[in-house]
């Protein structure tokens, strides 16, 4: 009887040990990859985004469920930002050109959400994304469905005093966010973006997280 | 002639050929304007000024007759946060460079008063603290000039 427990005991310590193998071996295959030197601030875990519920700029809901399927870069700002926001998303538009000469890379999708939806609509988001380039999407929504995404990803923004005329400037975090296939924030471009290097941290970004092309 | 009226007399005739022979005290170059995205009433301007003079100058005041107003910002990164803040003056140092640029100081023009496109051309009036005036054309531009 004493042997019988014992050897219950021993099985289920092997089983345990065996268990805690794979698990290792699961967590750690993904790292089998040196985590690359990048200008990019890889995060060391990917972040699942909560859900969110915004609307892009053709009024589509722009949820979590968009993010889901394919790379993408996040931006916020806002389109009375004359200086940083046009930089930040022409460097963008250099940086899809410099992915197109490398044609196999999953191309990312990019976004540009805006934090003052009192002043962007999404007819206006529609027009100011164009422009930059045309597959850039816009996208704003309420107060608190913004806080939801921004929060989560660590996007802070804040609106200036008004002038006479009723402008104002918005405070709001200079990075852009890549989101992996699976929804989850994994590294922050900060700028100024060239898109040379850009390009080559996304690839690298991509390849550490088991991307082949 | 009493003597006490030829420095007077001597310094008049002087005084334009002093004011030739000071010349500009700032020169500007990289001068470009970005182009606004459509329905956004506001640009940003940007160059380069090197103060000329052995003194330090500021930059006191830009109008265009192009805008209804026109301000001098500075973006910066703290924190993380993109921030932007006018500026009343900037300063030149004597023999110094300051440039105005992408993510750094820019001109904030305000209220186009024509349809502003890239290849237009904007006139830009600067300011001096020593009373000095430098007109500029600054081309609109899509993208920064590569330099």
């Amino acid at each position: 009887m004493k042997f019988r427990t014992s050897l219950v005991y021993a099985g289920l310590a092997a089983l345990a040990i065996a268990a805690g193998l794979l698990a290792s071996w699961l967590v750690f295959q993904r790292h089998e990859q040196p985590r690359p030197q990048t200008a990019a601030l890889l995060l060391h875990d990917a972040k699942p985004l909560p859900d969110f519920d915004l609307k892009d700029s053709d009024g589509q809901p722009f949820t979590k469920s968009s993010l889901l399927g394919h790379w993408s870069l996040l931006y916020f700002g806002y389109t009375h930002c004359p200086d940083a926001c046009p930089t930040t998303l022409a460097a963008l538009n250099q940086v899809m050109g410099e992915l197109a000469r490398r044609p196999r890379l999953p191309r990312p999708t990019v976004y540009f959400v805006s934090v003052d939806p009192k002043r962007d609509d999404l007819k206006l988001l529609k027009t100011y994304t164009g422009y930059f380039n045309p597959g850039f999407i816009g996208a704003t929504g309420g107060e608190d469905a913004l806080h939801a995404l921004t929060q989560a990803l660590g996007v802070d923004y804040a609106y200036g005093k008004p002038d006479a005329e009723g402008d104002y400037a918005v405070d709001h975090s200079a990075f852009v966010v890549l989101v992996d296939r699976q929804g989850r924030q994994v590294a922050l471009f900060t700028p100024p973006l060239d898109a040379k290097r850009t390009v080559a941290d996304y690839s690298d970004i991509l390849k550490y997280y088991g991307e082949t092309w | 002639m009493r003597p006490s009226c030829l420095p007077a007399i001597l310094s008049l005739l002087l005084l334009p050929i002093a004011a030739w022979s000071a010349g500009p005290s700032v020169n500007a170059s990289h001068v470009w304007i970005r182009q606004a995205p459509p329905g956004i009433s506001v640009l940003a301007g940007y160059f380069l000024l090197h103060d000329l003079t052995d003194k330090p100058l500021e930059l006191e005041s830009v109008t265009s007759p192009d805008f209804a107003s026109v301000q001098m910002h500075r973006s910066f990164v703290k924190d993380g946060q993109e921030q932007m803040e006018p500026v009343p003056s900037v300063t030149l140092p004597a023999h110094g460079s300051v440039e105005f640029k992408p993510g750094d100081y820019h001109l904030m023009l305000m209220q186009p008063k024509r349809n502003l496109f890239a290849g237009d051309v904007v006139t830009l009036t600067l300011e001096f603290s020593d009373g000095s005036e430098l007109t500029l054309m600054a081309p609109v531009r899509r993208d920064p000039p590569q330099h």
